[in-house]
């Protein structure tokens, strides 16, 4: 084991794995991540791409957020979806979209899909498997409309129809029985509704509403909320409770402000000069 | 290590128990009882139905919650209301809610080395009239209580209804205290926010709710009037009188 | 010969159950892939494309891990490039097959890959190499590989003939992959091929439902009969 740095290198810090492997073996279960389990869909269409996403972060059994973004910003023209570790989707996505507008800089063009669809995967190869991360990535550029998968090793597929997360064949079968070639953008976009709301309805780890993005070679339409089936229905009572409901077990009373007096010594001590 | 490999000894055994989510409760009141459970049964990520009832009438003054593995729940149900039948004919009349108490202990703890895998609640009117709850562990340990909530949720429901019915950690105005039953109407609200709220921020509780209502001989029902879709399920007239109430919860 | 050992697989790791196949004929080769990609038992892709492009005139058949696959090929197709552009002229197939083999061998500890290289160059013409798990280089004048490929040994060693021309070594490819899909789990959907010749290369399709037909268990299970529903079905009644 190497001794540690005084000086914090870029990238991972793994300066607790060894002691996060002797609690794990002395039986100390391991903090858990927040993860996505998600249902994510990418589908192709006559000028476009439409991406879907649900809205609803678990840990275990428990709904983290009931209404968290899965659709991450990679450039104007590519966005990406995101199943999984929640912090690694956040954090990978992130990452490469700071490094495609680097590139973008550097050459001078508009980033292509497959570039950022490398980057990820090259990321994601090196990692392991590690960072959780199972994407769908799409995106228009000078190619045209483009749609991959990125699986956690770092393996990528390029699809005219996918999903991703754990509500993924809820959705796929939607599209199994569904998609057609050259769908116009409101079709393509009804088709992914459904998808995501097979997701949201028959998988436990999707829920609340549906998010969706369509990406055209004249802009990207970011749809925030754009269904949502799953408003919470108005409480029976109000739980507000009377001033004075939780108790005073012990009161002190203690003195912030400090009295402070100045005093200007007249004359003062002279200076050494010796 | 599992590789494979034939280097270690290697033991695979059959796991006879799946947990199938969902949640029950319980409260009791001064001349009735409320026992409710939500209708989704789920294995993992997937909902298995979205309408397989928890909560059973066993006589008209008794109703018992299963929650936990749902085989296990319907055969344990169906073996209580065999041995209630079999009371019936030898008593000609319904076995008192004390004594199914005890009878659901005894067999519960007939299974101590192969448990049903469920927790059991037992809801309805006690012999002197009051309201009464008895919650029990998988392998028969039992305590009457006010209220009690058990299941996927039990972490999420159980320290509200303490905040709610048994008023913890909320002090009372200066020279008054706090009601010791609350009226049926306030117990209803209770439930069904308990159940909705669950539904919000636990992925197994969810689709529907049941909630059935055991009001003592005689006690008037105007404050179960104002509820849609109230439907009596009593089998014999000038006793103990028992409702259900079915709603509607989130299906995501 | 490699199967792929699914205990080997990392948790939730993409796999390529495949079927996969090379043959070199008097002009060029032949090689083949079915298209499926599975996630335990579910198929992530049905019409994956494993035969993969690393120069002019070598592609790889890919089996194992995606992951790792995609990755040697890719580092592969890279170094053909900078080779190309130093030496001025395209490499040779054997090239290509040592550049993976140096990839597999090295770094045999982190790898699931099993790869058929094959192509034509100007100085040998045809050929095709097997690379299997641990990282040997073997050349062939035929090569099958995945767990599809453990059912078809038989028939690949009692039908291969020398001096075939290009429609036979097809016939063969196409005939191979058709009975391994119909054996393996892990294989199937489409058969994937591409013919390598100095020309070009070309590519060939056969969708699932004109797949090559053999024995079909007629004799036991009787002729396959289509139902056709008298009337659509009832919907279940379900107790609410």
């Amino acid at each position: 084991m190497a001794a540690t740095s005084a000086y914090n290198s870029p990238g991972f810090d793994f300066s607790n794995t060894y002691r996060n492997q002797f609690l794990a073996d002395r039986g100390v279960p391991l903090p858990k991540a927040t993860s996505t389990g998600t249902t994510i869909v990418g589908c192709l269409f006559k000028d476009g791409i439409v991406l879907g996403a649900d809205t609803r972060a678990t840990e275990g059994p428990i709904v983290a957020d009931k209404n968290c973004e899965k659709i991450h910003f990679i450039s104007d023209n590519i966005r990406c979806c995101g199943a999984g570790t929640a912090a690694d989707t956040e954090f990978t996505t992130a990452l490469i979209s700071s490094n495609i507008e680097m590139h973008a800089l550097t050459t001078g063009r508009k980033p292509r899909v497959v570039t950022a669809m490398t980057m990820l995967k090259q990321m994601l190869f090196r990692y392991q498997g590690n960072i959780g991360a199972a994407l769908v990535l799409g995106g228009v550029d000078i190619t045209g409309p483009q749609l991959f998968t990125i699986h956690p090793h770092g393996s990528t597929d390029k699809l005219p129809y996918v999903t991703m997360g754990s509500g993924s064949l809820a959705a796929m079968a939607i599209f199994e029985s569904q998609w057609k070639p050259d769908m116009e953008r409101e079709e393509a976009l009804h088709l992914v509704t459904l998808a995501i709301s097979a997701g949201i309805f028959n998988d436990l780890g999707s829920g609340s509403n549906v998010d969706a993005c369509v990406i055209t070679a004249s802009g990207t339409e970011m749809l925030r909320n754009f269904v949502k089936p799953n408003e919470r229905v108005e409480k029976e009572r109000r739980y507000v409770f009377r001033r004075g409901t939780t108790a005073i077990k012990e009161e002190k009373v203690r003195r912030w402000v400090v009295d402070e007096e100045e005093v200007t010594p007249v004359g003062g001590e002279e200076m050494d000069t010796s | 290590m599992p590789d494979g490999s034939f280097s270690h000894p290697q033991q695979r055994q059959f796991n006879p128990y799946t947990e199938n989510g969902g949640t029950i409760l319980a409260i009791a009141g001064k001349d009735f009882s409320v026992i409710a459970g939500d209708t989704r049964q789920s294995e993992g990520y997937s909902i298995q139905t979205r309408y397989a009832p928890k909560v059973f009438r066993l006589t008209d003054r008794a109703v018992l919650a299963v929650n936990g593995f749902a085989a296990d729940g319907n055969m344990f149900v169906k073996k209580v209301q065999q041995r209630l039948e079999w009371y019936r004919h030898a008593h000609a009349k319904d076995m008192p809610l004390g004594a199914i108490a005890r009878l659901i202990q005894t067999m519960l703890y007939g299974r101590r080395f192969f448990p049903y895998y469920v927790y059991n609640i037992l809801g309805g009117i006690e012999e002197d009239g009051t309201g009464a709850v008895y919650s029990f562990d998988p392998v028969g340990s039992y305590e009457r209580e006010a209220c009690r909530a058990a299941g996927a949720a039990q972490s999420l429901v159980q320290p509200f209804l303490d905040n709610q019915i048994y008023f913890k950690n909320q002090q009372a105005p200066a020279g008054q205290s706090h009601p010791l039953h609350l009226p049926l109407s306030d117990v209803l609200a209770i439930v069904i926010d308990s159940f909705t709220s669950a539904t919000e921020r636990h992925i197994e509780v969810g689709d529907g709710l049941e909630i059935y209502v055991v009001l003592t001989k005689g006690r008037p029902t105007q404050d179960l009037e104002g509820y849609r879709g109230v439907k009596e399920l009593t089998t014999r007239p000038d006793g103990d009188r028992v409702f259900l109430i079915q709603r509607e919860l989130k299906k995501d | 010969m490699q199967t792929v050992d699914m205990q080997q697989l990392k948790a939730g790791e993409v796999n390529l159950g495949t079927s996969i196949m090379a043959v070199q004929f008097k002009d060029g080769v032949v090689i083949g892939a079915d298209s499926r990609t599975t996630t335990g038992s579910y198929i992530a892709n049905r019409v994956t494309d494993k035969l993969t492009h690393v120069h002019d005139r070598i592609y790889c058949c890919r089996s194992g891990s995606a992951a790792d696959t995609q990755a040697v090929a890719d580092i592969v197709h890279y170094h053909l490039q900078i080779l190309t552009q130093q030496s001025g002229s395209a490499p040779t197939v054997a090239t290509a097959a040592n550049v993976f083999q140096k990839l597999c061998y090295q770094n045999k500890d982190g790898l699931m890959a099993g790869i058929i290289v094959a192509g034509w160059d100007k100085e040998i013409g045809p050929s095709v190499y097997n690379i299997p798990l641990g990282g040997g280089l073997f050349r062939q004048p035929w090569a099958i590989g995945g767990s599809g490929s453990t059912y078809v040994y038989g028939y690949c060693d009692a039908t291969f003939k020398d001096g075939w021309g290009k429609e036979e070594t097809i016939n063969f490819v196409k005939n191979t992959l058709a009975l391994a899909m119909s054996r393996d789990g892990s294989s199937g959907g489409v058969i994937r091929m591409c013919v390598i010749t100095e020309e070009g290369v070309e590519r060939l399709f056969v969708p699932g439902n004109e797949l090559p037909k053999f024995w079909e268990g007629e004799e036991v299970l009787g002729k396959p009969t289509k139902i056709i529903p008298e009337s659509p079905a009832a919907p279940m009644e379900v107790e609410a």
